[in-house]
């Protein structure tokens, strides 16, 4: 138990903690299936990476090649990856989320995470194609030594608090008249309309906002790994947050922090522990845990689909005409 | 000129292979209402038994037709055990959709240990060519094309002259008013299945010996493609998928002779993308991607 341990589990559950509470706001919330989301964190990671390298001057056969290269100070990468991640979501939500049925948004999000990979993944010279990047700067390495103890603990730090302002505001969206009628959109989107709601309008600005966040989580991994590249966010690793939001229970923000620290965190331990044992053909352990996830999906939906920790039942107080709520539409 | 010629040909191929599988993707939206994301994987997982079969030696022609019988096996499976299941207990569209997407992860991880990430391929990839002016096809990529006319001919008499076809155009209709007609719209519903994963198998198998090599990972990319196909043609329509295939192949091929074959998997995205911005209800369809009124 090293720290260097102990600082690689809290900011990737720093991170799964933040995007979750982003997928809980777009998918547990509004009722978007955001199939895409791992293209936003990506998008915030990729931004952080090249706003905070320095410019690209090596020749083209070099081992990475790269767009940007600003070289800014710290906190303007990470605000950078942010502004990215809700920048992308403004195309992808024009042509996805204006006049599609709800399933059609999905699907067509899903081959928008995969194509997006595939158009990285071969285009060598913006971001360096399959390879990736590498030798990203750590935020503030100038001044703190990153190979140190007290760097860990200082990006522990700044994890913590970039968790407490992600929760702050959900919190805030998820518990004003803002946040309710996303819910009657998500549970009744004609009823909604009918009541003078743009719900185009309202997905857009969860989209955007969620794609910040997760632009934000992507600013904050790249920084700590200093590596970023297509294989690491392939479309599965949506669906892990997908169970992660379904198993806590969607729409409830502490629910997401719970299903965040249930599956992609601990599933991340229960590999590092079963690495160990030597058990059937390579790959047989980790692809193993994909099934699991799938199972997990599957028997959340059929035996629990409010998850772990349901949503809040909202009943409306005394004095106004008493009426409960439509809950759920997904079971 | 010569070129575009030769990619028209290409083209053809691919619209056969993109065909097989779109009819099946869109019949099973169409006549049961799911989105079977895990079509892909299907179409993968046949695709590796009919390399077993072959590299025991055994005719292409034959393995691809246990390709094509596991595929209706496989789905009939999942959808008894899994997606009908979920629909009688009332899950929502989307919730069927992040259902399927989770059974598409499953098969593909339950497969890896077995099949590892290497690309394999079929012994009998190569064969004679054959010249047409500009046009060079091998043997097998005519009989590629011959099959998928006979298949979409057999698709056409099936729902036009058959009671089982006038059954599934019910069913697809009004689910519930067939019912009530005395349809056995269970049955029905098995038929489409077993047929569609047929058809799923054997597109698999199809698409594999079309692509030289395949691996595991190759599951997505016949996926969008057959997505593709169905929503440009309309999604649920058997014939509009068949149009949608044509084009997309053409255009596919095409833009591979001129930019790069890296990106053809993006130019059915585009065209995708234009799709449903443009006209979301695809080209057949009465229903389709447009936004319903609630």
């Amino acid at each position: 138990m090293n720290t260097y341990y102990a600082a690689n589990l809290l900011i990737f559950a720093g991170v799964d903690v933040i995007a979750c509470i982003a997928l809980n706001l777009q998918f547990g919330v509004s009722g978007i299936v955001n199939f895409a989301f791992i293209v936003f964190q990506a998008a915030g990671a990729y931004a952080a990476a090249v706003l905070s390298m320095p410019p690209d001057t090596s020749p083209d056969y070099s081992f990475q090649i790269y767009v940007g290269g600003l070289n800014l100070p710290f906190p303007l990468p990470w605000i950078g990856g942010a502004v990215a991640g809700a920048l992308l979501a403004v195309p992808v939500g024009l042509v996805v989320l204006r006049n599609l049925r709800s399933d059609y948004q999905a699907i067509a999000l899903l081959v928008t995470s995969i194509i997006a990979n595939t158009v990285i993944n071969n285009a060598r010279p913006w971001l360096n194609g399959a390879a990736g990047l590498a030798l990203v700067p750590q935020p503030l390495q100038d001044q703190i030594d990153p190979s140190t103890d007290s760097y860990f603990y200082f990006y522990i730090g700044l994890t913590a608090i970039c968790v407490a302002l992600v929760w702050f505001i959900a919190a805030r969206i998820v518990n004003s008249p803002f946040g309710r009628t996303l819910r009657a959109m998500r549970d009744q989107e004609l009823v909604a309309t009918a009541l003078g709601k743009n719900p185009v309008a309202l997905k857009m600005t969860m989209f955007v906002v969620g794609g910040a966040i997760a632009g934000l989580s992507g600013a904050i991994l790249v920084g700590f790994l200093t590596v970023w590249a297509p294989s690491t966010w392939l479309y599965p690793e949506t669906i892990i947050l997908f169970a992660a939001v379904i198993v806590g229970g969607r729409g409830n923000n502490l629910g997401a922090v719970l299903g965040a620290l249930l599956v992609p965190v601990g599933f991340e331990e229960v590999t590092r522990l079963l690495g160990r044992l030597d058990i059937g053909p390579p790959n047989f352990i980790p692809a193993m845990e994909w099934v699991l996830i799938g199972l997990c999906i599957l028997g959340f939906l059929w035996f629990r689909p409010e998850g772990v920790r349901p949503e809040a039942r909202r009943i409306v107080p005394e004095g106004f005409e008493s009426g409960v709520r439509v809950v759920g539409d997904l079971d | 000129m010569n070129i575009l010629i030769a990619a028209f040909g290409f083209g053809l191929v691919s619209a056969s292979v993109i065909a097989l599988a779109a009819v099946g993707f869109t019949m099973q939206f169409g006549i049961t209402n799911m989105i079977n994301l895990a079509y892909g994987e299907v179409m993968i997982a046949s695709a590796y038994v009919a390399y077993y079969i072959d590299e025991r030696g055994v005719s292409i022609w034959i393995a691809m037709l246990v390709g094509a019988v596991f595929g209706a096996v496989f789905s009939f499976l999942i959808n008894r055990l899994i997606y009908s299941p979920f629909q009688r207990k009332g899950t929502s569209q989307l919730g069927m959709v992040i259902v399927s997407l989770a059974v598409s992860l499953m098969i593909a991880n339950i497969m890896l240990p077995i099949v590892s990430y290497f690309p394999v391929s079929y012994r009998e990839r190569f064969s004679n060519l054959l010249r047409f002016g500009d046009i060079a096809l091998t043997v097998n990529q005519i009989a590629i094309i011959a099959l998928a006319i006979a298949i979409m001919a057999v698709i056409h008499a099936l729902l036009r002259y058959t009671r089982l076809g006038k059954a599934m155009r019910a069913t697809a209709a009004n689910p519930s008013l067939a019912r009530n007609c005395g349809i056995p719209t269970q049955r029905v519903i098995d038929a489409v299945w077993t047929i569609t994963g047929a058809l799923c198998g054997l597109a698999g198998v199809v698409a594999a010996l079309d692509s030289d090599s395949f691996t595991i990972s190759s599951g997505a990319g016949f996926l969008i493609t057959a997505l593709a196909a169905a929503v440009l043609g309309g999604a649920g329509q058997p014939y509009g998928a068949m149009i949608g295939a044509v084009v997309i192949g053409l255009i596919t091929e095409l833009s591979a002779a001129i930019w790069s074959p890296d990106y053809k998997q993006v130019v059915a995205f585009a065209i995708l993308v234009l799709v449903m911005v443009l006209r979301p209800q695809g080209l057949l369809a009465k229903r389709g991607a447009a936004a319903a009124a609630g």
